[in-house]
């Protein structure tokens, strides 16, 4: 009786990868006499990669479903306006945040709603709530970014542990560590990805389709708003305009991990080395000096191929 | 030999590095209907996608109409003249009838597509096959035996030399098949080779010439249908003999009825339907296709939500909410293994555990149970796959078939509704999905078996409702006088109605 499962290569080739560009960077960078790979460097790029991290497990989980949340940079940049002008009036800090928290929750349950009861397409419903969430982070100030409230909110993203160990990978481990637990033993987990992958099969199993599907919106709207509270935490300076096209660095990180975007497949875990792959390349090729625009065209690539070998076993199997 | 439409040889094929294919054979003579037999995952279907192109042979040489055949894509497959009705369907849902008939060959005027002409040529394919509904229905609002016909009217619309059916007769009842056999005939008698795969015993005696047998992806042997029998067959792709006779059951209580259907009604798909369930009975469903046979069960359930009428379980009346009815225990096997039935993308052992995750989540998921559960079904069951973990996807339809079986088998419930449980599944396992329902009324569930085959009615029915247009017309005691003529007379009594 054949009880192993096959140990395949495409199983593996994220985490080939995510250690290919370190050691490409290392070599390019030790040519050009300057440092990548110390402790530092390597933890800054953890740090950068945290915001996108968290973010990128709503996308992972609403793309798991099948569907598509475009508004959480909007989320990102309303939250922050919002937290910044609660403390600055003096709200306690834990309150704001909760606050904050709530925000979110309930433009995820407006997605989820109009999704799953109303039918509407996520794609065009999120793209309706990014403008519109949009729109509210630019009233809520008249449109002025918010400085001048009490710093020690920063203490939220700038605590370090050990002196090295930034405080945002605590949030990303313990995140993860809950959200993979619950997408893979918990019977919510399951109707995720049975949605995902057939619908119709799904709510014939007896799986609430639709109240799963509006918690999962749910749960993207609130971790765009802690993420929007950690971006405030790290600058200190609230932008209307903060967050924008965030959205698009979520999915990004999430398709690098192998999260299909058809749904029902994918591994949460893989998301988060999709968000290091990322951001060690926005590290990389700064340390390198190469401009802006030609770190985007990169990385534009690198989800293109990422992809592409993601789906070389499919391709190999006809 | 210019007889021959069709030769394939020394056929071999490996998925992931298991042979499914070894050195197979296959030769058809022009106008010759040619039966392709064997068990679920024999290597049937895979053989005709390597003919269809669909998949990449690795070994073998296919001589179509004198010519060497080198690998190519479908789509010039099809433009040689081979057209093929794949076992799960190949239809756009979102689009409508004719303009599946019509993909990928669309006639046009000048730039735009000429909707006029293609409209009318479908109607004059479907009226062939006695499909009686407009050609812009879009398919999603078919069923599945309507679907089956599309295909149908989609391949005969290819200019064809060799047409192969995988399963066509699976999904629809004998009065559709009876046209569909007319059709073969004609396409016989004009010379085009028919490769005809069922697993339907009786059909291939009635349509077959010729019949090749395979068995674990070997070519077993070719015979004549003339000078062949049943059993023969049977033995060639089994290796046993299988018996056919009705078990009595003798274990329903009649006083005891669990599942009570009051007026029901649904659109104009079900009308006032009222019959009772008792417990430990077998309640057998015919029908022609549209009779409203899976719609009453999914009324029932609450997939589609009643405009009218009550059921009630066990004495008390139930709502709507689907999940909460499969959760007290009336579970409904969707005749659509492809939409309705599993997650194709997800592994057998996940497939099995979807609707029992309550059982399998205390309050975390016990994997090892999950893994555990699925291999011993996939042995009681026989279900050909490398593991528990194999994507269903790759398996064969009958194996398929029996993994939505194992689900709801393991949903330990009280009422079963099973729709066309026997899709695709081949004469062995047939047999063994007859024990295994024979099991569940001993422990006294209930089942209703929605059934197009009435062979397979009359041999597990207590009793056989008999449905037309929406509506229930009788309820018949099977006490081993009713025949399948009976069964036809209700059924085509209300269409003569119809076309008043
Ligand atoms: N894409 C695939 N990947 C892996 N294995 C496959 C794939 N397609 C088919 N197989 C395997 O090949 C074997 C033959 O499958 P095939 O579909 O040809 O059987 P079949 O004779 O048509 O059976 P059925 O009567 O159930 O339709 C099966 O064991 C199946 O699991
Ligand atoms: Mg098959």
């Amino acid at each position: 009786m054949k009880n192993k499962h096959n140990i395949n290569l495409s199983d593996w080739i994220i985490y080939i990868g995510m250690i290919g560009i370190f050691f490409v960077f290392t070599i390019i960078c030790s040519a050009m006499g300057k440092n990548f790979l110390n402790i530092n460097n390597v933890m800054n790029i953890v740090n950068q990669a945290s915001i996108n991290a968290i973010l990128a497990i709503g996308a992972s989980i609403v793309i798991l479903t099948g569907g598509i949340d475009l508004s959480v940079g909007s989320v990102v940049g309303f939250v922050g306006i919002f937290l910044a002008m609660n403390i600055k009036s003096g709200m306690p800090i834990p309150v704001a945040i909760i606050l904050c928290l709530i925000c979110g929750a309930v433009i995820g349950l407006f997605n989820g709603i109009l999704i799953s009861y109303g039918k509407v397409p996520a794609f065009i419903t999120t793209l309706g709530s990014m403008q519109a969430v949009r729109g509210l982070a630019q009233i809520i100030n008249g449109g002025q970014a918010v400085s001048g409230f009490p710093l020690e909110i920063g203490a939220l993203m700038k605590t370090k542990f050990f002196g090295v160990v930034p405080i945002g990978v605590l949030y990303v481990v313990v995140f993860y560590t809950v959200m993979i637990l619950i997408l893979s033993y918990t019977k919510f987990g399951r109707g995720i990805y049975a949605l995902g992958g057939n619908s119709h099969a799904a709510r014939l199993s007896g799986i609430k389709v639709k109240k799963l599907e509006v918690i999962v919106y749910i749960l993207c709207g609130m971790f765009a708003a802690f993420a929007g509270v950690m971006l405030l935490a790290r600058l200190l300076y609230a932008d209307p305009s903060a967050g924008s096209s965030y959205e698009m660095n979520a999915i990004a990180a999430a398709v690098i991990g192998g999260i299909s975007m058809s749904g029902g497949k994918g591994k949460l875990a893989n998301t988060v080395v999709g968000a290091i792959i990322l951001a060690t390349l926005t590290n990389g090729l700064q340390i390198m000096n190469v401009a802006t625009y030609y770190q985007t065209v990169i990385t534009g690539l690198v989800v293109i191929v990422a992809v592409f070998a993601d789906k070389r076993k499919e391709r190999k199997a006809e | 030999m210019s007889e021959n439409i069709l030769e394939m040889k020394n056929i071999t094929k490996s998925f992931f590095g298991v042979n499914v294919l070894k050195d197979t054979r296959l030769t058809v003579k022009k106008g010759e209907v040619h039966i392709l037999l064997g068990e679920n995952g024999a290597g049937k279907s895979t053989l005709i996608k390597i003919l269809s192109g669909a998949y990449a042979r690795e070994e073998g040489t296919i001589i179509f109409d004198g010519e060497e055949l080198s690998p190519m894509s479908p789509g010039d497959v099809i433009k040689k003249g081979i057209s093929v009705i794949y076992q799960e369907f190949n239809l756009v849902p979102e689009m409508s009838i004719y303009e599946n008939i019509f993909l990928g060959k669309e006639y046009s005027n000048g730039i735009r597509v000429d909707h006029k002409r293609e409209i009318k040529e479908s109607r004059e394919y479907m009226e062939k096959i006695g499909l009686n509904v407009s050609p812009k229905t879009l398919i999603s609002r078919l069923s599945v035996a309507k679907k089956q016909l599309v295909e149908i009217a989609k391949a005969i619309s290819n200019d064809v030399k060799l047409l192969v059916l995988d399963e066509p007769t699976a999904a629809i009842t004998d009065k559709e098949t009876e046209m569909l056999f007319e059709i073969i005939r004609e396409l016989k008698s004009q010379g085009i080779g028919i490769i005809y795969i069922s697993h339907r015993m009786s059909e291939l005696f009635e349509i077959g010439d010729v019949c090749t047998v395979m068995r674990d992806g070997e070519y077993v042997g070719t015979v004549n249908i003339k000078d062949t029998t049943e059993d023969e067959l049977t033995e060639m792709m089994v290796g046993r003999k299988v018996s056919f006779d009705k078990i009595e059951n003798e274990n329903v209580d009649w006083e005891d009825v669990v599942l009570s259907v009051k007026n029901l009604g649904y659109k104009d798909l079900v009308k006032n339907v009222s019959f009772d369930l008792h417990k430990g009975e077998i309640l057998g469903f015919a029908g022609l296709v549209g009779a409203g046979r899976t719609e009453t069960a999914k009324t029932i359930i609450g997939d589609y939500k009643k405009d009218s009428g009550t059921v009630f379980y066990k004495g008390k009346e139930i709502g709507t909410d689907l999940s909460k009815n499969i959760k007290n225990g009336i579970v409904y096997l969707s005749e659509d293994r492809k939409d309705e039935g599993l997650i194709l993308m997800h592994s057998v052992a996940e497939n099995i555990a979807l609707p029992n995750l309550d059982k399998l989540c205390r309050p975390f998921l016990n994997r090892r149970m999950e893994r555990k559960t699925a291999r011993e079904y996939v042995d009681s069951l026989k279900i050909k796959t490398f593991s528990e973990l194999t994507e269903a996807k790759n398996l064969s339809g009958g194996n398929q078939q029996k993994v939505v079986i194992a689900k709801w088998l393991y949903s330990d419930a009280d009422i079963y509704i099973f729709d066309e449980p026997t899709r695709g599944i081949d004469v062995g396992a047939r047999d063994e999905i007859y024990n295994i329902m024979y099991e569940l009324i001993k422990k006294k569930a209930s089942i209703i078996m929605i059934s197009s085959d009435l062979v397979e009615v009359l041999k597990m029915s207590d009793r056989v409702a008999v449905m037309g247009d929406g509506e229930l017309r009788a309820v018949l005691d099977n006490d081993g006088e009713l025949t399948q003529q009976d069964i036809l007379k209700i059924e085509l009594a209300e269409e003569v109605n119809n076309e008043k």
